[in-house]
C-alpha cells in the first residue's frame, strides 16, 4: 500500500477550493448535498487509513494483544516511515473517536434539554417564548419537530417577514438540515483538513432555507428584510445574539444573495469553469480517498494473512 | 476546598432558578422563602433561596409582597416565561449550539453592522 495509505489523510484539501466556491456559484441546495457527501466520503476514508495505520503501530509496541505475525518484517515494510506514521496514529485516531463521541453527545444532550424546556406549553409547531434576547431556531425530533421563537425576534418584524422567518426554519426542519450538519461536523472532527467544508455547509444550508422562505412567501426582498431586521434589532441596535461562526459576515451576504438574483438551479455547472474544476477536483479527490483506503485496507489484509498463516 | 469552575457554578444557578420558579407554580398560592426551601428539600441554605428569589425578582420572573413580617413570593411568569427560562439555560450551556441548532440569525460583528445596514436600504420598503 505504501504511501497509498497515508495519501487520503491530506485528499481532503482538494475539496478546499469547492468549499470557498460552492457558498457564491452553486444552488445552495446542491451545494450542501455536494459538500456534506465530499466530507462524509473522505471523512470515512481518512479514518479507515488512520485504523489501518493504527494496526501496523500497535502491532510494534512491546505487549499488545496482538498475533506475533501481525508484526512481521513485511506487514511492517508496508507502510513508509512505519515506526513513526504507526504510532502517531495511535494517538490520533483515539482523538477521532473521542471527538466525534463527544459531538455526538452534545447534539442530542442539546436536542433533548431544549425539547425538555418546552414540556407543559401547548404542542404546538411554533413555540413562542416571552425573552428579551432575540433568536429563531428550528428544533427537530421529540415529541415533534417546533420552531422556537423569542418574543424580541418577533418585535419590529412585519407579517410578512414573519412568515418568512416561518417559512426559514420549517425549510430546515423539511430538509432534515441538522443531519447535515452533524455529519459535516463529525467529518471535521475526523479530519481537520475538512472544517473549511464544515463552515461552508454551514452557511449554504442557511441559504437553502433563505431560498425556501423565499418561495413560501413570494419575495426573496421579504426575506432579505426578515434577515437583516432581526440582526440589527427592532431599534437598529445590533443584536448579540447566539454566538456564531468564526466566519466574517455570513449575514450580509446571504441578504446580498437574496438582493442579487436567484440561483440556477442547474445541478452540475461546465467544466471548464472555475466552478466546474474545483468540483470534479473535489469529486476526484473523493474517489481517489476512496480508491487509496479500499486498496490499502485489502492489502493489509492479504499481508496479515499471508503473515499469520491462518 | 478548590473554588469550582465559574461556568459550572452559573449552570448550578441557573438550575436552582428553575427548580424555584417550577416551585413557585406547584405551590399554586403565595407562599414564603421557607415553604421553598422545605419544598425543594436536600441541603439548600434559607440563604441560598432567598439568593435565587432575589435574582428572578431582579429578572421580572417572580413578584412578592409583605405579609406579616416577611414577604410571599408569586410566580411573574406562566409557562411560557418558564420554559423562556430553561431554554436561555440550554443556550448560555453549549458553547457550540449552532453546530446543533440552526438559527436565523448569528453575531453580527461590528464591521458587517453598516454593510448590513447599506443592504437593508437598498432593499427598501417597496416589493
Amino acid at each position: 500500500m505504501g504511501i497509498f495509505v497515508l495519501l487520503p489523510l491530506v485528499l481532503p484539501l482538494t475539496a478546499w477550493p469547492i468549499a470557498r466556491l460552492a457558498a457564491q456559484r452553486l444552488h445552495p441546495r446542491t451545494a450542501t448535498v455536494l459538500l456534506t457527501g465530499v466530507s462524509s466520503v473522505m471523512a470515512v476514508c481518512s479514518t479507515v487509513c488512520l485504523a489501518l495505520l493504527m494496526v501496523v503501530g500497535t502491532a510494534q509496541l512491546p505487549g499488545n494483544p496482538l498475533p506475533d505475525g501481525w508484526s512481521d518484517p513485511e506487514v511492517r515494510e508496508s507502510v513508509p516511515r512505519h515506526e513513526i506514521a504507526g504510532k502517531a496514529a495511535i494517538p490520533a485516531l483515539i482523538a477521532v473517536v473521542a471527538s466525534c463521541a463527544h459531538a455526538v453527545l452534545r447534539h442530542h444532550r442539546v436536542r433533548r434539554r431544549a425539547h425538555a424546556a418546552l414540556t407543559g406549553l401547548p404542542p404546538t409547531e411554533v413555540a413562542v417564548l416571552p425573552d428579551a434576547q432575540p433568536y429563531a431556531y428550528a428544533l427537530p425530533g421529540g415529541p415533534r419537530d417546533r420552531v422556537v421563537v423569542s418574543t424580541a425576534m418577533l418585535t419590529g418584524l412585519g407579517s410578512r417577514e414573519r412568515r418568512a422567518l416561518f417559512a426559514h426554519e420549517r425549510a430546515h426542519l423539511t430538509a432534515r438540515h441538522h443531519r447535515h450538519l452533524l455529519l459535516v461536523q463529525l467529518a471535521a472532527c475526523a479530519n481537520p483538513f475538512l472544517r473549511p467544508l464544515r463552515t461552508a455547509v454551514a452557511y449554504t444550508a442557511e441559504r437553502w432555507a433563505d431560498e425556501e422562505a423565499a418561495r413560501a412567501v413570494g419575495s426573496r426582498r421579504t426575506v432579505a428584510r426578515a434577515i437583516g431586521k432581526a440582526a440589527l434589532g427592532p431599534r437598529g441596535t445590533p443584536a448579540p445574539t447566539l454566538a456564531g461562526l468564526a466566519a466574517t459576515g455570513p449575514l450580509p451576504r446571504r441578504v446580498a444573495a437574496l438582493l442579487g438574483p436567484a440561483p440556477a438551479a442547474r445541478a452540475w455547472p461546465p467544466v471548464f469553469t472555475t466552478v466546474g474544476l474545483a468540483l470534479w477536483t473535489a469529486t476526484a479527490g473523493a474517489l481517489l480517498s476512496a480508491m487509496f483506503s479500499a486498496d490499502s485496507a485489502v492489502t493489509l489484509l492479504l499481508l496479515l494473512h499471508a503473515a499469520t498463516r491462518l | 476546598m478548590a473554588e469550582p469552575d465559574p461556568r459550572r457554578r452559573r449552570r448550578a444557578q441557573g438550575a436552582l432558578e428553575t427548580q424555584v420558579l417550577s416551585a413557585l407554580h406547584t405551590a399554586g398560592k403565595p407562599v414564603t422563602a421557607g415553604w421553598v426551601q422545605e419544598y425543594l428539600g436536600a441541603d439548600l441554605a434559607y440563604t441560598t433561596v432567598m439568593t435565587v428569589l432575589a435574582r428572578l425578582l431582579a429578572k421580572s420572573a417572580v413578584t412578592r409582597r409583605r405579609e406579616g413580617r416577611s414577604f410571599v413570593w408569586l410566580p411573574a411568569a406562566d409557562e411560557a416565561g418558564l420554559a423562556a427560562l430553561k431554554m436561555h439555560r440550554v443556550l448560555d450551556g453549549e458553547q457550540d449550539r449552532r453546530a446543533v441548532l440552526a438559527s436565523f440569525i448569528t453575531t453580527l460583528p461590528e464591521g458587517d453592522e453598516q454593510v448590513l445596514r447599506e443592504l437593508l436600504d437598498q432593499a427598501g420598503d417597496e416589493d
